[in-house]
């Protein structure tokens, strides 16, 4: 019947008023992506033993150098993908956007003014996204899909798949130079991406109706929060970075490639999802994001520094995949 | 059938269909259950209570096995290795697979081997047996439609039927009234006793003492995650009683009578005209709207923004108003908590924070999320006594109740002018359920409009002012005023029996 009630509740339960420190709460928020950083460190470690030259100053600079690209292509994705919307164009985007800059370059046009008319690409092609998912209500999958089908071919219609070669001296400031001496530009804007995009998502009312949206966007309609513009401004953001990712590439590497950005948006999407974002949305981070597309490039490094059949780098990053959102899940279980 | 009346007697144990026995849980440093006991006869229908947060989802995911037990033991019909189909969750929504038929629904789940031939003859006419078992009329209408079709409260026909169909013996249901309708409670209830004669137990979980006295035999409950009544006859013991030893005063079982005429600064006044209706409403009064979902969704709908083409038109002293989206109602001052909690309310994967805090993000066109905001966050989070770990915490950390409470917390700060409520007490304790009422009076108090809908007649009387009536088809059948309003006249202008 009646059991004498021991009142011990006072002293068990958390104690409502207090919130943790702020090292407390930023270690609890960003959990995950200390632990992918530190499986990164694991795993370059792990590839010194059979190839030393993997911790060298100058391989490191490689690896920065390969990421550049795909972090800020996985940092768009993440808008999009935390709205638990999907863009599937962005390596079309990548590849258009190298083949109008190289248009462009031939007609000799000053360098500057290649990078504005090629953002227009993304700036386009992400406004088509934003503008079919929200006014007309399709599907985020079906829209990227028809937008990446026809930037793929228009990338080598409009060179009839020829490849151009850059010719200007000093387009390769755009990725090499040093804006702020001793800090070459891409990782400048790497980082500055990175972080501006990670205090708009913490600290600005719009970063979280990104989450919000992606949480429940019935609910966040209900708010007053403005679904469609938010949604439209990520697909617009994403197509953006992409087309900013593929003139650093380009600014790099001086040649353009109709196929350039084939395998990037695979690349992109499991950056994301390796950074702790949920194809549902309403979760992870830009640096979660950032850390992941590190992960893939060091995996691709050590793939060709080990000497392994290159064929085989997306069997590893299936498996590091794999492995990392085991990790996720099973870390989130405990908590 | 027999109405157990024993308390610890009997202790004989294959009695009990189904016995918990010092039931252990923490969710991290949380600790939940603390030697919780459930024991449940066959034929039985057995009420589980307790308040907001005291465990009984959390029991009844353990007894389902969605959750691990920290120690105590589980038995059924005595034996600790129970087969898994004798004890079936019905859940409130969701668990059935919405564009399969009702017959893929209730014979799939437990076909065992993956490449058998279905026998799709045999497969119907077990489905259709199980279904006619719970609701003979649903098992001849629609066996072969689509579950995304049926009334949320002819899906839990459904789920129980599948349960049955699956052997199950013992149905676990978590609040299943809360969205339902009075005479679709009367259905689930009727079935529900038919079920214990033939011998299938029930486990029911409801905030609504009214519905347990009309359907339970025995109660244990919960406080805290212990069993602070075990087994106890509902014949022998008072609702006072229960609530106290669910740890909440017992006064708390009336709500408040409404108070009298509004500040004096009462200033507004809002008319909403429809065909054939023309309603004026008053700083400081509440205005309930009772009925079936289909007339006072058209009224909310327009007060906040959510339809267009809006149902009602609005005046607000005098001026004709119109609220294209959610974002201008709200700015314009009015505040609404929904009534479907999971799919229209809660941010599921943001803290509670950002829950709290959203609306007054945008009553304020706030373009930083600043430091401030925890504050008030808190602030409101002690205000409505809300037991959350932290503000950081996500909102499924917190009971069902707590949840609802969250909703309500997102308009304290915004101080609206207009508060559009649907069923906010929808899955909250008695103790609460007195707090909320109390919240509304000083609202209107505080010169606030309040619209409120709700089921619960007996909540309507005793705080509103008048109630707007809707029947079955929607239309406005009456207003009835503070003098008027009883049960009877309530069922009679709205259709629905009382
Ligand atoms: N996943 C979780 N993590 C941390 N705490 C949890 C979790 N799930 C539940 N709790 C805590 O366990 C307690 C009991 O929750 P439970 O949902 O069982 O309550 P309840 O009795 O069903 O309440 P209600 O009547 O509101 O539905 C609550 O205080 C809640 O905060
Ligand atoms: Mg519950």
């Amino acid at each position: 019947m009646t059991e004498v009630v021991i009142d011990q509740r006072a002293a068990d339960r958390p104690q409502p008023g207090k919130r943790a420190s702020l090292v407390v709460r930023l270690t609890r928020i960003y959990r995950t992506e200390i632990a992918i950083a530190m499986a990164i460190v694991v795993l370059l470690v792990g590839i010194s033993f059979w190839s030393p030259y993997v911790l060298t100053w100058g391989n490191l600079a490689n690896i920065a150098q390969a990421a550049a690209p795909l972090i800020l292509m996985s940092l768009g994705v993440f808008l999009v993908i935390a709205t638990s919307g999907i863009d599937l164009s962005v390596g079309s985007t990548f590849s258009l956007t190298g083949m109008v800059a190289g248009l462009c370059f031939s007609a000799a046009l000053p360098w500057p003014v290649v990078c504005l008319i090629s953002l227009g690409v993304g700036l386009a092609v992400g406004a088509i996204n934003g503008g079919l998912v929200t006014v007309v209500g399709l599907a985020p999958f079906v829209v990227t899909l028809i937008t990446y089908a026809i930037g793929a071919s228009l990338s080598f219609v409009i060179t009839n798949g020829h490849s151009i070669a850059i010719a200007d001296p000093n387009f390769w400031t755009l990725n090499g130079g040093e804006m702020i001496p001793g800090i070459t530009n891409f990782v400048l804007f790497c980082a500055l991406a990175v972080i501006a995009l990670e205090c708009v998502l913490r600290k600005l009312v719009v970063g979280r109706w990104v989450f919000a949206i992606g949480s429940n966007d019935k609910a966040a309609r209900l708010l007053g929060i403005p679904v469609h513009g938010v949604r439209f401004g990520v697909y617009v953001a994403s197509g953006v970075a992409a087309s900013f990712a593929s003139l650093l590439s380009l600014s790099y590497i001086s040649n353009s490639e109709s196929t350039a950005g084939a395998n990037l948006m695979l690349q992109a999407i499991a950056a994301c999802v390796i950074g702790g974002a949920s194809l549902f949305g309403g979760t992870g981070s830009a640096i979660g994001a950032m850390l992941g597309a590190i992960m893939i490039t060091v995996i691709q490094n050590g793939v060709n520094l080990i000497g392994i059949n290159s064929f085989w780098q997306g069997t590893v990053t299936g498996a590091v995949i794999l492995v990392a959102v085991l990790i996720d899940r099973a870390t989130k279980v405990r908590s | 059938m027999s109405a157990p009346r024993e308390t610890q007697a009997g202790t004989n144990a294959t009695a009990f269909v189904l016995e918990a026995k010092q039931i252990e849980k923490s969710f991290g440093a949380t600790h939940v259950l603390r030697g919780a006991n459930l024991r449940i006869r066959r034929g039985e229908i057995h009420a589980l209570l307790g308040g907001n947060g005291a465990g009984k989802s959390t029991l009844i995911r353990i007894i389902s096995g969605s959750h691990r037990l920290d120690a105590g033991s589980i038995s059924i019909d005595g034996r600790l290795d129970p087969n898994p189909n004798a004890i079936a969750v019905v859940f409130q929504e969701l668990a059935l697979l919405p564009h399969l038929s009702v017959a893929e629904n209730i014979y799939l789940p437990h076909r065992k081997c993956a490449f058998a031939r279905l026998g799709e003859a045999a497969c119907y006419a077990e489905a259709r047996a199980a279904l006619a078992l719970v609701d003979e009329e649903l098992a001849e209408r629609t066996l072969d439609w689509p579950v995304a079709q049926l009334d949320l409260h002819e899906r839990q026909f459904v789920e129980i039927a599948r349960a049955l169909s699956s052997g199950a013996r013992v149905l676990l249901l978590d609040e299943p009234t809360a969205n339902l309708t009075f005479s679709e409670t009367e259905r689930l209830f009727g079935i529900l006793r038919r079920l214990a004669q033939q011998g299938i137990s029930t486990l029911l979980v409801s905030h609504r003492m009214g519905e347990i006295r009309a359907l339970a035999d025995v109660c244990t409950v919960l406080r805290d995650g212990r069993s602070v009544l075990d087994r106890v006859a509902l014949s022998d013991i008072s609702d006072e009683a229960i609530v106290e030893a669910m740890g909440q005063k017992s006064s708390a079982v009336s709500p408040p009578a409404p108070r009298g005429a509004p500040a004096a600064s009462a200033r507004m006044q809002i008319v909403l005209r429809s065909p054939g209706v023309s309603l004026s409403v008053a700083s400081g009064e509440v205005l309930g709207l009772a009925g079936a979902p289909a007339g006072p969704s058209g009224v909310i709908e327009t007060l906040i923004g959510a339809s267009r083409p809006a149902a009602w038109q609005i005046t607000i002293d005098g001026i004709d108003v119109r609220f294209p989206s959610p974002a201008e109602a709200i700015r314009a001052g009015v505040g609404y908590v929904s009534g479907d909690r999971a799919e229209k309310g809660i941010l599921a994967t943001l803290p509670i924070l950002d829950n709290i805090v959203a609306a007054a993000r945008v009553a304020d066109r706030r373009i930083l999320a600043s430091s401030r905001e925890a504050t008030a966050a808190q602030t409101a989070l002690d205000m409505l006594s809300i037991k959350a770990s932290s503000i950081d915490a996500l909102p499924q950390t917190v009971s069902g109740g707590t949840q609802q409470k969250l909703l309500l917390a997102r308009w304290l700060a915004p101080a609206p002018k207009i508060l559009v409520l649907e069923e906010p007490t929808r899955g909250v304790d008695i103790g609460t359920k007195r707090e909320i009422y109390a919240m509304i009076r000083d609202a209107a108090a505080a010169g606030c409009v309040v619209v409120w809908w709700s089921t619960e007649f007996t909540e309507l009387i005793a705080v509103c002012d008048r109630v707007v009536a809707f029947d079955l088809s929607g239309q406005a059948s009456g207003v009835l005023d503070r003098d008027e309003l009883d049960e009877v006249s309530l069922s009679r202008a709205t259709g629905m029996a009382a």
